[in-house]
């Protein structure tokens, strides 16, 4: 089977007409147009990207199995780690945010839960100290603020 | 003699306290990059980037060090394989096939030992020759008009995938995208392209938060997918015992292997892994039966260490001289030389003759420091290696978080991050490389330029891309070696597993 590459190419494909089609909606630059617009390298690149797309369809490489079931699941978890990291790095704080992160993603790789945690914590402690008095960047503390010494 | 004046002030920049001290820090992170698993060089210096900068180091510093970690790297790559037979990156293949053997008569202190002299001698001889070339490089490459360095860029796209890469339509795929991700913004005619209105993108995609997720995040769901969190065998070092006699028996060995890995690095196209396995296999038709070639022979350690070494530091060359990167970690550093505004290309040894040379010094101190690092530290580095990667690669990943997070102080970079990271594992699903796409963020903006300009000139008539000698000469070339890989690429990565296949 060499399902991956036909899909990704068609959707190449998509992208090259849309990106293509968006450069020719750009406005002309002051001074009415000339031999080279902010069109002109876009264009290029949408047929470039187009025919190579092409490409794929027609001669596809065989495919890579996807990771279906558990250990699809286990990535989607870690994405949704990460996004949930970056949504809650201001919110918590530095400290507590790695500490859930970082433990997180221990343990989902295999490690024993409470090791993780610890692991995850004693991180993202000294990260923080490190940022905070050795580099002088200031993270976010978060619900820790009532820690704050200054 | 010129060259020696700038070389003076340059070791005047590189051996300044603070730069040294930055130096060793970065040989010393470089080395445990370099061995960590699935880390390769391009991957730690990128997540170094953004800390580099967030540091607010002065330009020449900053360079410093991340050259210094890209040095360590790739003296990092061989701890494991010589260990435990596991390559830590695609050019320290070639060392397995004599350093595991001569781990297993437990003679790993002096492979390692050795290799490091190795390493040392390829990138002394390749600094060397990377001093000599560079400026007369430079000084022709003024001689480019925009229609030319047009024909270099896509040069260095056609050859990105290297002798060995795969799917050469790929690679333009990559490229392609890599591209329209630059066309991102606000272009310098004041018109918005592609930005959705939305605030964020009006200064365009920045390339380190595209680079960092690119590598390091995918490198994280690659690992969950692979369920390799259990980390690697323990790894014994025994007590060294090396004489004199065994350096200078590995000399001649080091310094063929290096002078072979300074021109495979100075080709475009060739790279470290191809410089390794030459020096290999020259080393070996050389010595023929007198060596043991594959059961532990000290000489089979040196020849590729020197050959791999000897690459990286010649892959600086079209960099520093044309803006061109070679590998995926030298495009690493051009991003690096870009976001500090440091124009790369001829005018640079002219303009920031202190940083050039500052750079190139810091190569030959870097690479003494690594030295003097490797040999008695190694048994730390191994014991820091054997951390199992289930709790080393969310930490590398925090990092990495962090770096983003401190350039701008904005959640919306992390998200951004994320979204490569999981848009890398894709594509490296499907096989499409990603140093393209990266190279095409970094030079999309000049590549516009160029391409504009030459237009310009000629008034719209697209012939002028091809119509003096060394555009031709330069478009040939990416034709060339956009294709030569479909014939010899698999032959010579035929060659290269059947090397190693025999000595398993």
């Amino acid at each position: 089977m060499a399902i991956n590459d036909r899909i990704f190419g068609v959707l190449m494909i998509v992208l090259a007409v849309a990106y293509g089609w968006g450069a020719s909606q750009f406005p002309e630059p002051f001074g009415g147009s000339e031999a080279v617009g902010p069109d002109t390298f876009p264009r290029l690149l949408a047929v470039v990207l187009a025919l190579s797309s092409l490409y794929m369809v027609v001669r596809p490489d065989p495919d890579n199995a996807w990771p279906w079931s558990r250990t699809g699941l286990e990535l989607i978890i870690a994405v949704v780690v990460l996004v949930l990291y970056a949504m809650l790095l201001q919110p918590l704080g530095f400290i507590l945010s790695t500490t859930l992160a970082v433990g997180t993603l221990c343990w989902r790789m295999g490690a024993r839960p409470a090791k993780s945690y610890v692991a995850g914590a004693v991180a993202g402690v000294v990260v923080f100290l490190l940022f905070n008095f050795a580099l002088d960047l200031s993270l976010p503390l978060g619900l820790l603020a009532f820690l704050e010494v200054s | 003699m010129e060259t020696m004046s700038f070389l003076i002030d340059g070791f005047g920049v590189a051996l300044a306290p603070h730069n040294l001290m930055f130096a060793l820090l970065g040989a010393f992170l470089g080395t445990l990059i370099g061995g960590l698993p699935g880390l390769g060089p391009a991957n730690g210096v990128a997540i170094l980037i953004p800390l580099a900068f967030s540091l607010g180091l002065a330009p020449e510093t900053a360079l410093i060090m991340l050259t210094a970690v890209y040095a360590g790297a790739m003296y990092g790559g061989r701890i494991s394989s010589i260990l435990l037979n596991i390559p830590g990156d695609e050019p320290a293949m070639m060392t397995c096939l004599d350093g595991y053997p001569m781990a297993q008569k437990g003679k790993a202190a002096e492979a390692l030992a050795i290799s490091a002299v190795a390493s040392f001698m390829g990138s002394l001889i390749a600094t060397v020759g990377l001093i000599l070339l560079a400026p007369l490089l430079a000084r022709f490459a003024l001689t480019f008009g925009p229609a030319e360095y047009f024909a270099l860029f896509l040069l260095a796209f056609a050859t990105l995938g290297g002798i060995t890469g795969k799917n050469p339509m790929k690679t333009v795929v990559a490229a392609a995208i890599g591209l329209m991700i630059a066309t991102v913004g606000i272009d310098n005619t004041g018109v918005q392209r592609f930005t959705f209105e939305i605030l964020e993108l009006y200064e365009g995609v920045d390339f380190i938060i595209a680079i960092v997720g690119l590598f390091a995040v995918s490198e994280l769901l690659f690992f969950i997918e692979e369920r390799a969190g259990g980390g690697k065998a323990k790894m014994v070092v025994n007590k060294l015992k090396l004489s004199w006699k065994d350096i200078r028996d590995i000399m001649p060995s080091s310094i063929r292997g290096g002078v072979l890995g300074f021109i495979a690095g100075v080709l475009p196209g060739a790279g470290a892994s191809l410089g390794s396995f030459i020096s290999y296999t020259l080393e070996k038709r050389v010595l023929g039966r007198k060596g043991n070639f594959g059961e532990g022979d000290p000489r089979g350690v040196a020849a590729p260490e020197a050959g791999n070494n000897g690459a990286s530091s010649g892959a600086l060359v079209p960099m520093l001289t044309l803006g061109v990167p070679g590998s995926g970690t030298t495009a690493v550093l051009l991003a690096l030389l870009i976001s500090l505004n440091i124009t790369p290309g001829p005018l640079m040894f002219t303009q920031n003759a202190d940083i050039v040379w500052g750079v190139i010094a810091a190569l030959l101190v870097g690479n003494f420091l690594l030295l003097v690092l490797n040999i008695p530290l190694v048994g730390i580095f191994v014991r820091l290696l054997s951390v199992p990667p289930m709790y080393l690669l969310p930490i590398v990943t925090m990092v990495a978080f962090v770096g983003i997070y401190s350039i701008s102080n904005t959640t919306f970079d992390l998200y951004f991050m994320v979204a490569f990271g999981v848009a890398g594992y894709v594509f490296r699903k499907l096989e499409i490389p990603l140093v393209p796409i990266i190279l095409g963020l970094l030079l999309g903006p000049e590549m516009e330029k160029n391409l504009g300009h030459a237009l310009e000139i000629s008034d719209g008539d697209w012939t002028v891309l091809w119509s003096s000698g060394l555009a031709i000469g330069l478009w040939t070339f990416a034709i060339v070696g956009l294709l030569l890989p479909t014939i010899v690429g698999p032959i010579l990565r035929r060659r290269m597993r059947q090397q190693v296949g025999v000595a398993a």
